[in-house]
């Protein structure tokens, strides 16, 4: 598939501009060894510094080969119960001009020099990433559902700040269709030749579906606001609609690197149960940030739950308005004709 | 650049001015306004704004004439139309010395077009001024996709034949097919219809109210036409001598038997028709204006006076207030400065954007929770009588050339007010005879002006 935007991660844009396919950056399964040996660090977590971003493609590739092994591991019963104890770093990460401006176009941000959140997230991703594809790590990243997303925006990242990333996993717990674990990425951004603050922290939920680990008594109930208890959702006033186009599967994955079959063709999504190609989460939980607009202020907090998936192409409807009991937005979005949610959130500021 | 504005104030701060100067209306021109496919398919945007610019000089003996300056606007412009209005200067039998530049607010075009000109007469920097705006939806610029833009510019850029080939290759052939522009809001992806049919829901307005409304307005401009009252307002234009769609035989039965096009989804009923709805349209308008001195000099009437403007925008996209509601935040303002109530007009014109436009504000001015909670007034702002309320017709009956609007209002509510104090001339000749002018944009966009008999 070729990239219909502008090149996203541009080739040649220098240190690691950011997941997927930059010719600068360094793609390949060998390539994120640890450089020091695995050191405990003040949290007890050991420390795995990675030598340069992971491209996303290859880890993928991994994925299918560790998910292989959880298969024959859990049909032994074998298959652990437990997060690998450490946390990946990655250090001295810079965005891209021309990456962030085809980000910026496609999400409908306007093209300034602030990283929207929702690009750090692609930024930082591959490295909670490269931790799902290690041998011990107890789920399976092929089929992983991205459950819900909780962003703490402290303060804005730009354009030419020297970036260091952690991610580490937490929370494993029983769901009612499987286990789900928290992946928590947090971003400093230097503030000198030795300081750093911290500006960022990305708490993704995940999903493994069918992996029971956990015995299933404490199961979370579920939480999509569409399907929930007895009372039938009812569609608010809308403020927008979204028409999605076939493709916007593709392109988001050439802006963010993250080419899971599922979003890039109804060929390839059939092939892992869906009838036709879905529009990845974080896009459209972006594009609700986005178009909420400067009134996020700059430092602020953006969650979003999945509810349900959009195939493409697909028309979503959706509503962004004030919430007078947060301070902030809320923002939802459903299919007009089923009446069924697919994904709802809010951003609020933090001041 | 002047050495010193002529109203600056003096150092104490207060103003050194005598009475300001006045910015009058001397007569509009238009052309008939015609159905998108229509009569002016094949006439483009400096087509016809040359063509209403040369019907304005033919009715005001304009030829060879230096005009202070002529501003106009097209909503729907080709990227070659970027000096649209000097070119159509340069076409026209103005003097190729009135300089010329071009306006854009969407919808309120027109209006903001003859706020600003207004605005340049009274402080003195212009003696005589054209506000115009023409649009078509016929002879709509077709765009090229953004990826085969920006292939074309790396391709003009490109220097070695290798970084040439790259550029050509990014072409995917799905880039080709060309972008017609889409009339909806860029930052929610809904049409207007579709806007308003949310806030039509959500004022609760009848498919009724909004039917009869627009009979009301195919009743009054026939019978305004038959009248002779656009005579002097109207140039006839490719074979067309009246507004296309404009039916003098509509009835409420006809209307009612319209499907709605907008809001069919919505949980409420649906009550938004083709005919309770502008359609697209093709045209132009133009109005003069100028200082008394200039009027005078010249031998003009003086129709009405610029008395002053409102704008105000709307947060639409984050559910706070429906698209097409900035106006019904303007007008309160408005009156507020200027001391006056809803009933010191003798007229008010507000543009029929979709019936429900103009019921929704008159709902909002009439709601007194709306009026204390959203407008900060101490109860509703009042309500306007159907028989001072578009009474020559309005956009429903005449059509909507998106920037042509605002010279159409605002020529028409001038020589309303003309007309109303020249009737009052044997009895009543001191009391002011005022118009209230409101049109609504695309953006939450809303401006609002009060025009005073001469």
């Amino acid at each position: 598939m070729r990239a219909p935007a502008v090149r996203a991660p541009g080739a040649g844009a220098g240190a690691g501009a950011g997941p997927g396919a930059g010719a600068g950056l360094v793609a390949g399964a060998a390539q994120d060894r640890p450089v020091t040996p695995e050191q405990p660090t003040l949290r007890g977590r050991t420390e795995v510094v990675l030598a340069a971003v992971p491209g996303l493609g290859g880890l993928y590739a991994r994925g299918v080969g560790t998910s292989a092994r959880h298969a024959v591991a859990s049909r032994l019963g074998r298959a652990s119960s437990t997060l690998p104890d450490v946390v990946y770093v990655a250090h001295g990460l810079r965005a891209g001009a021309d990456h962030l401006t085809a980000y910026q176009h496609l999400l409908g941000e306007s093209a300034s020099d602030v990283l929207p959140a929702g690009f750090v997230h692609v930024l930082a991703f591959p490295v909670a990433t490269a931790l799902m594809v290690r041998p011990d790590f107890p789920l399976p990243l092929a089929g992983m559902v991205h459950l819900a997303n909780r962003v703490e925006q402290l303060r804005p990242v730009s354009l030419g700040d020297v970036l260091d990333v952690r991610a580490y996993a937490r929370d494993l717990r029983a769901h009612r269709s499987g286990t789900q674990v928290e992946l928590v990425t947090e971003v400093r951004v230097a503030t000198g030749p030795h300081g750093s603050e911290l500006a960022w922290r990305g708490t993704s939920t995940y999903l493994a579906k069918g992996t029971h680990l956990l015995p299933r008594d404490a199961a979370d109930p579920g939480r999509a606001p569409g399907r929930a208890g007895s009372d039938p959702w009812v569609a608010p006033t809308a403020t927008a609609q979204w028409r999605l186009a076939g493709d916007i599967g593709r392109r988001y994955a050439t802006v963010s690197g993250d080419r899971n079959p599922i979003h890039l063709s109804a060929l390839t999504a059939r092939a892992l149960g869906f009838p036709r190609a879905i529009a990845h989460g974080m896009y459209t939980a972006s594009r609700a940030l986005a178009e909420v607009g400067a009134a996020r202020t700059e430092a602020f907090t953006w969650t979003v739950e999945f509810a349900g998936p959009v195939l493409l192409p697909g028309t979503v409807t959706v509503r962004i308005a004030t919430d007078g009991a947060t301070g902030g937005f809320g923002y939802t979005g459903w299919n007009a004709g089923s009446g069924r949610v697919h994904f709802s959130g809010a951003v609020v500021p933090r001041s | 650049m002047a050495a010193s504005p002529p109203n600056s104030p003096d150092p104490s701060g207060s103003p050194t001015s005598p009475a300001q100067r006045r910015a009058v209306v001397v007569g509009g021109n238009r052309l008939p306004f015609a159905r998108a496919g229509g009569p002016y398919a094949a006439a483009s945007n400096q087509d016809m704004l040359t063509a209403v610019l040369d019907g304005l000089v033919a009715r005001f003996g304009l030829q060879g004439e230096v005009i202070g300056s002529v501003a106009a606007g097209a909503v729907l412009k080709h990227s070659q139309d970027f000096n649209l209005t000097r070119e159509s200067v340069l076409g026209s039998a103005l003097s190729p010395q009135t300089p010329a530049y071009d306006v854009q607010q969407a919808c309120a075009t027109g209006l903001e077009t003859v706020v600003g000109l207004a605005n340049k007469i009274r402080l003195g920097q212009l003696d005589s001024a054209i506000a115009a705006g023409v649009d078509t939806t016929s002879d709509a610029p077709i765009a090229v996709s953004d990826n085969l833009r920006h292939a074309l510019l790396k391709l003009s850029r490109a220097r070695s034949v290798g970084q040439k080939l790259k550029a050509v290759a990014a072409i995917r052939p799905k880039d080709l097919a060309p972008v017609p522009p889409r009339i909806v809001e860029p930052r929610t992806g809904l049409t207007m219809g579709e806007h308003q049919a949310l806030t039509t829901a959500q004022w609760g307005i009848t498919r009724e109210a909004q039917d009869t409304l627009a009979l009301a307005s195919h009743t009054r401009l026939a019978a305004a036409y038959d009248a002779g009252f656009f005579d002097d307002l109207v140039t006839p234009f490719r074979g067309q001598t009246r507004d296309q769609n404009l039916r003098a035989d509509s009835s409420l039965e006809k209307l009612g038997t319209l499907a709605p096009t907008f809001g069919v989804k919505l949980p409420t009923p649906a009550t938004m028709t083709a005919g309770n709805s502008t359609p697209l349209s093709d045209g132009a308008s133009a109005v003069l204006l100028a200082s008394d001195e200039w009027a005078a000099a010249h031998d003009l009437p003086v129709l009405a006076v610029v008395v002053d403007a409102e704008t105000a925008a709307v947060d639409f996209a984050h559910g706070q207030d429906g698209l097409l509601m900035a106006p019904v935040f303007a007008v309160p303002r408005l009156l507020a400065r200027n001391g006056l109530t809803l009933d010191d007009f003798d007229f008010v014109e507000i543009h029929e954007a979709f019936a429900s436009t103009v019921l929704c504000a008159l709902a909002a001015w009439e709601d007194d929770e709306f009026c204390k909670t959203r407008l900060g007034l101490p109860g509703a702002l009042g309500s306007i009588d159907r028989d001072r309320l578009n009474v020559t017709g309005s956009s429903l009956a005449a059509g909507h050339p998106f920037a042509a609007t605002g010279g159409r209002l605002v020529a028409t509510a001038a020589k309303l007010v003309a007309e109303r104090k020249a009737e009052l001339a044997g009895t009543d000749a001191d009391r002011p005879v005022r118009v209230l002018i409101s049109v609504c944009a695309a953006g939450g966009l809303g401006v609002t002006a009060i025009l005073e008999a001469a």
